[in-house]
C-alpha cells in the first residue's frame, strides 16, 4: 500500500516501490523543486511528484516542470556517439569518435593555429560544466574563442547591472519576500508564461493590496492582471524609463537622502530627463498620458517595490541602456538593499545566473574576473596550473563567432549543451556558417538542428543523470541531484570534456572524478572574486535550502539581500542612467511597413529541443503562428487561420494567423521555439548592443502578405 | 477527507499545468480530466480551468441507465465502473460542464474523480499542488471562508475592479461579490 512521508506538516505521496529523489526542474531560472519518481525495479524515471518544502515554489509547477522527466528516458535519446559518413550519422564507439575529433583538433590547430578551434557553450547545465567549459577552452584546446548562447539570453542585464550597481547577480532579493512587496513594475517580463510558478508570489502580495505595472506591447496574461498595462511599442522601453523618472522627480517620489548618499550622476539624471515630459513620452511609446501619470503615482507612493524586467527590454540593440534606467528606477526611490523590495531579472535559462558568472563568456574568467585584468589572469592560472602567459586573450562573442567563421578564422566548432541553429539570430547566416565549418563537434541528449550539421555527436545527459549545482534567479545556490545512471552510453558533459582534453594531452588538468571535486576547485577559483561561491558547499546546500553568492567563507551566512551598505562598484555608489532614447536599429518603412516581435508561449523552452519531444506540450502548441490585432488583419482582409508570409530584410516565413485584441494595433508576435523553416530567428535582427553583444531579437520590421 | 478544492478563475494564467499534472495521477492513464477554457481568445488571454464540480446531485450519475457511476462517503463522483458501463455516452450529454468524456478505444468514460486516491488521505490532486498562481486550490473550508471575506474587503477597497478591465460591466451586481 501506499505511504506517506511527512515533511513540514505535508504529505507526500510514495508509490510503492518507488524512490522520490529531490531535486529541481531542468529548465527555466525559477529552478522549481521537486521530486523525480524513480522505479527501483527498473531504474527508469517514472514520474514527479511536487515538492512542499522548497522555499521558493512550494510544490508549484508549471506544465514543462510537470512534464520535464519525460526527456530522461526518451526514444528519441543519443545513446552512442555519432559520426557522420557520407552525409549519415552512423553510430560509432566512443575510441571511434574521439579518435576523429583528436585527429582533426591537431591537425586544424597545426594548420592553423590554436585559434582555429572554438567553443559554443549554453547555460542550461550545471555551475560545474560551465566552469569547465571555460577551462576546457582555454586549457584543453588553447582557444581565444569562446562564447555561450547567454548572449542571447542574458547579457544585457549583466551589463546594464554592472554598470549601474557594480555586481551583476539577476535579483536583490530572494523571492519569497515578494509576498509583502507593495509594488510591481514589470518591463518585457510575461512572468505567467515564462516563470509561472512566480505568479503566486504576484498574487500573494496583490491579497494584500499590492499595485502591478506591466509594460509589454503585447496584453499577455501577465499583463492582463495588471493595475496598469503599460502598451508601449516595441523597442521604446528607455523613452518609457525616462518618462518614468522624470514623473518621479517631479511629482516628488524621489528618496532624497538615498540618491544623495549612495548614488552619482543624480543631477545630470535630472537634467537628462527633463524632456521626457509624459506627453513627449506617450508620443514615443505609443502609451496614453494617462496611463503613464497613473503607473508613476502608483509606483511612487508605494513603500516597498521592486522593478523587473526581462527579455523583452533586454534583447534589444540598446538593452544595456534599458536595463540601466529601470535600475534607476529603483534607485530613485531608494529601494535597493531594502526588504521586500529592489530590482531583479528573470533569467531565461535554468543556470542563467551562475553560467554567466564562472568563465564562459568570452572576457571573462570564473568569478567575474576579466580576462584583461593580469591579476584575475595570473590568479586562475595559479587555480588551473597553467602559467599566465598560456591564457588566450579575450575572443568575441557569439554571434560574431559566425562572423569568424565567414571569415576563415573559426574552422572548428564545439557545441556544447546548445541549439544556436534555432536561437540565434537571422538564422541563416548561422546555418551557411556551420556549413563553412571545416569540422564540428556537438554535445547533445538529442540530435538537435544544431546537432544535424556537426561530424560527431557526442552523447551528453540529461539533467537526472548527473550531479551538480545550478544558481537560480535569486542568486540561490541549489543542489541538482543524480536521479539514476545515464542511459546507454551517454556521459556527463564534464566527462566528455575530460575525455578530449586527454586526447589533446592535457589530461592532467582535468584530473576529475566527479563533480564534487570540480566543485571544489570551482570554488578556489571564484574565491575573492566578485561572485564568490567560496563557502558554498553541498552539504550547506542541503541544509540551508541553498545559499545566496557572495559567500567567501564557509562561516559567512550568504547575501540574500544584495547592496544593503554598498554597490559593487570601485566608490561603492550606484551610478543612476544619463542615457536618453534611441531608436531601434531597424524601424518600419514603407517596404516593411510593421513591427515584429517574438516571445515565448507556457508550453515550450528555448529551442524546443526538448519540450517539442515532449507529448503533452507538443499537443498544446504544436507549430508556430503570428498573433495580430483584428484591426490590422482587416487591412489584408484576413481571418483566423488563414495564412500569411511575413518577410523582413532578412528572409521570409510562412505561418498561422491567429487574431487577437491583446497586441498593439502596429505589432505582430511570433513564438520562436521552434527550427528551420519554421524558425522566426530567420526573421530577426543580429543589430548587437554595442556593450552586451546581444542581438536585438524583440523588434524588427516585417511585411505581411496574404497567401 | 477535511479539505475542498476551491478555483478562483481570475487567476488563471491558462499554463494548463493542472492538464498535465492531471496525466501524471494515478490511474489517469495519461489522460487529463480537468480543462483549461478562454473566456473569448479574440478579447484577452483570460483563461479558467473546468474541473468536476463533484455534483451533489450530479447529472451525469442521473442519466446513466447502468447505475456505473458511483459517489463515495464524502461526496466524489467516481469515473464509471468499467464492468457496469454499458458506452451509451449519456453521461457526457448530461453534465452541464462538460466533463465526461468518452475513451472510444477502450469504450469507457473517463472523468475527474478529485484523484481520490490521494484526496481521501488530504493530499493535494496533483492539479492543485502544482497549479501556478493558485487558481486551483485543496483547502480547509475556514480557509475558503476567510479568503472570501478578505475578497470582500478587497472589492469594497477596488471599488469591485481589481484589473483594469472592465469585465464587471458583463456580470451582474449580486454576482461575485461575497458576504460574510
Amino acid at each position: 500500500m501506499t505511504q506517506f512521508q511527512v515533511k513540514e506538516g505535508v504529505k507526500n505521496l510514495h508509490h510503492d516501490g518507488e524512490k522520490l529523489i529531490t531535486t529541481h526542474c531542468c529548465y527555466c531560472g525559477m529552478q522549481c523543486g521537486m521530486h523525480i519518481r524513480l522505479e527501483e525495479k527498473t531504474g527508469k524515471v517514472v514520474g514527479v511528484e511536487p515538492r512542499y518544502d522548497w522555499p521558493v515554489t512550494m510544490g508549484k509547477m508549471c506544465p514543462k516542470g510537470v512534464t520535464a522527466y519525460q526527456t530522461v528516458d526518451h526514444e528519441e535519446r543519443i545513446t552512442k556517439p555519432l559520426i557522420k559518413k557520407n552525409g549519415e550519422f552512423v553510430e560509432s564507439s566512443w575510441e571511434e569518435a574521439l579518435d576523429v575529433i583528436e585527429k582533426n583538433y591537431k591537425e586544424l590547430q597545426n594548420k592553423h593555429g590554436k585559434n582555429a578551434l572554438s567553443v559554443f557553450g549554453g547555460v542550461s547545465m550545471t555551475n560545474e560544466k560551465c566552469y569547465l567549459v571555460g577551462k576546457y577552452a582555454r586549457v584543453a584546446l588553447g582557444t581565444r574563442y569562446l562564447d555561450y548562447n547567454g548572449r542571447f539570453c542574458m547579457s544585457s542585464a549583466a551589463g546594464g547591472f554592472l554598470q549601474t550597481l557594480g555586481t551583476d547577480r539577476g535579483s536583490t532579493l530572494p523571492w519569497p519576500e515578494l509576498e509583502h512587496t507593495d509594488c510591481f513594475f514589470m518591463a518585457g517580463s510575461n512572468t505567467a508564461e515564462c516563470h509561472p510558478t512566480s505568479i503566486q508570489w504576484f498574487w500573494r502580495a496583490r491579497d494584500k493590496g499590492a499595485k502591478m505595472i506591466v509594460a509589454d506591447p503585447r496584453e499577455t496574461p501577465t499583463a492582463r492582471i495588471a493595475d496598469v498595462h503599460l502598451d508601449l511599442k516595441p523597442g521604446t522601453d528607455s523613452a518609457l524609463a525616462n518618462g518614468m523618472l522624470h514623473l518621479l522627480i517631479r511629482e516628488g517620489y524621489v528618496d532624497e537622502e538615498y540618491v544623495n548618499s549612495r548614488c552619482n550622476n543624480y543631477e545630470e539624471m535630472k537634467e537628462n530627463v527633463k524632456s521626457f515630459t509624459p506627453e513627449y513620452t506617450s508620443e514615443i511609446t505609443g502609451i496614453s498620458v494617462e496611463k503613464i501619470i497613473k503607473a508613476a503615482h502608483l509606483y511612487g507612493q508605494s513603500q516597498r517595490s521592486v522593478v523587473m524586467f526581462a527579455r523583452g527590454a533586454e534583447q534589444q540593440s540598446k538593452g544595456v541602456n534599458n536595463v540601466r534606467l529601470y535600475t534607476s528606477m529603483a534607485l530613485v526611490r531608494g529601494q535597493i538593499g531594502k526588504f521586500a523590495s529592489g530590482v531583479a531579472t528573470f533569467t531565461g535559462q535554468g543556470n542563467g545566473q551562475g553560467g554567466r558568472e564562472h568563465g564562459q563568456k568570452s572576457d571573462l574568467l570564473p568569478g567575474y574576473r576579466k580576462l584583461t585584468d593580469p591579476e584575475a589572469v595570473k590568479y586562475i592560472s595559479g587555480v588551473w596550473g597553467i602559467e599566465p602567459e598560456e591564457m588566450p586573450e579575450p575572443g568575441v562573442s557569439a554571434f560574431e563567432m559566425f562572423d569568424e567563421i565567414q571569415a576563415g578564422r573559426i574552422r572548428a566548432m564545439h557545441v556544447i549543451c546548445s541549439n544556436p541553429a534555432v536561437s540565434a539570430p537571422h538564422t541563416e547566416y548561422v546555418w551557411d556558417s556551420f556549413k563553412k565549418l571545416d569540422f564540428m563537434v556537438v554535445s547533445d541528449f538529442f540530435l538537435s538542428e544544431t546537432a544535424e550539421f556537426a561530424d560527431v555527436v557526442l552523447p551528453a545527459v540529461t539533467w537526472a543523470e548527473d550531479e551538480g549545482t545550478t544558481t537560480n534567479l535569486e542568486g540561490r545556490v541549489i543542489h541538482i541531484r543524480k536521479v539514476k545512471d545515464p542511459i546507454g552510453e551517454s556521459k556527463p558533459d564534464w566527462e566528455i570534456m575530460k575525455l578530449i582534453a586527454e586526447r589533446m594531452g592535457r589530461g592532467k588538468f582535468f584530473n576529475y572524478n566527479n563533480p564534487k571535486e570540480i566543485f571544489e576547485e570551482f570554488r578556489v577559483a571564484t574565491k575573492g572574486g566578485k561572485a564568490d561561491y567560496y563557502g558554498i558547499t553541498y552539504d550547506r546546500i542541503d541544509k540551508e535550502d541553498g545559499v545566496f553568492w557572495p559567500c567567501p567563507s564557509e562561516d559567512h551566512p550568504g547575501t540574500p539581500t544584495m547592496f544593503k551598505e554598498e554597490f559593487g562598484t570601485p566608490d561603492g555608489k550606484a551610478n543612476l542612467a544619463v542615457v536618453g532614447w534611441e531608436e531601434a536599429d531597424e524601424t518600419p518603412s514603407k517596404e516593411f511597413p510593421h513591427i515584429l516581435t517574438t516571445g515565448r508561449v507556457v508550453f515550450h523552452y528555448l529551442s524546443g529541443s526538448q519540450t517539442r519531444r515532449t507529448k503533452f506540450l507538443m499537443e498544446q502548441c504544436p507549430v508556430p503562428y503570428v498573433e495580430i490585432h483584428p484591426e490590422l488583419a482587416s487591412q489584408y482582409n484576413l481571418v483566423n487561420n488563414d495564412k500569411v508570409k511575413l518577410t523582413t530584410p532578412r528572409s521570409a516565413m510562412e505561418l498561422d494567423v491567429r487574431l487577437t485584441k491583446a497586441i498593439r494595433k502596429d505589432t505582430v508576435f511570433v513564438p520562436y521555439h521552434w527550427g528551420k523553416e519554421l524558425a522566426v530567428n530567420q526573421l530577426t535582427n543580429p543589430a548587437l548592443d554595442p556593450t552586451s553583444r546581444m542581438p536585438e531579437f524583440k523588434v524588427c520590421a516585417v511585411k505581411i502578405e496574404k497567401i | 477527507m477535511n479539505k475542498i478544492m476551491y478555483l478562483e478563475f481570475e487567476r488563471c494564467i491558462g499554463c494548463r499545468s493542472c492538464q498535465a499534472a492531471c496525466r501524471e495521477c494515478g490511474g489517469h492513464d495519461a489522460k487529463e480530466r480537468n480543462y483549461v477554457e478562454y473566456v473569448d481568445f479574440m478579447e484577452s488571454r483570460q483563461t479558467y480551468p473546468m474541473l468536476c464540480m463533484q455534483c451533489q446531485d450530479p447529472a451525469c450519475a442521473r442519466v446513466c441507465p447502468a447505475n456505473a457511476i458511483q459517489i463515495t462517503e464524502e461526496g466524489v463522483v467516481l469515473s464509471a465502473m468499467e464492468e457496469k458501463c454499458i458506452g451509451c455516452r449519456n453521461c457526457t450529454f448530461g453534465c452541464p460542464f462538460g466533463i465526461p468524456k468518452f475513451d472510444f478505444e477502450e469504450n469507457k468514460m473517463y472523468k475527474c474523480d478529485m484523484c481520490y486516491d490521494r484526496t481521501q488521505h488530504d493530499i493535494a490532486p496533483m492539479c492543485a499542488s502544482v497549479c501556478p498562481s493558485d487558481a486551483i486550490r485543496f483547502i480547509d473550508f475556514e480557509e475558503i471562508q476567510a479568503l472570501r471575506r478578505r475578497r470582500t474587503q478587497m472589492n469594497l477597497i477596488e471599488g469591485k475592479k481589481p484589473t483594469e478591465q472592465d469585465k464587471w460591466q458583463y456580470v451582474p451586481e449580486f454576482f461575485g461579490v461575497y458576504s460574510d
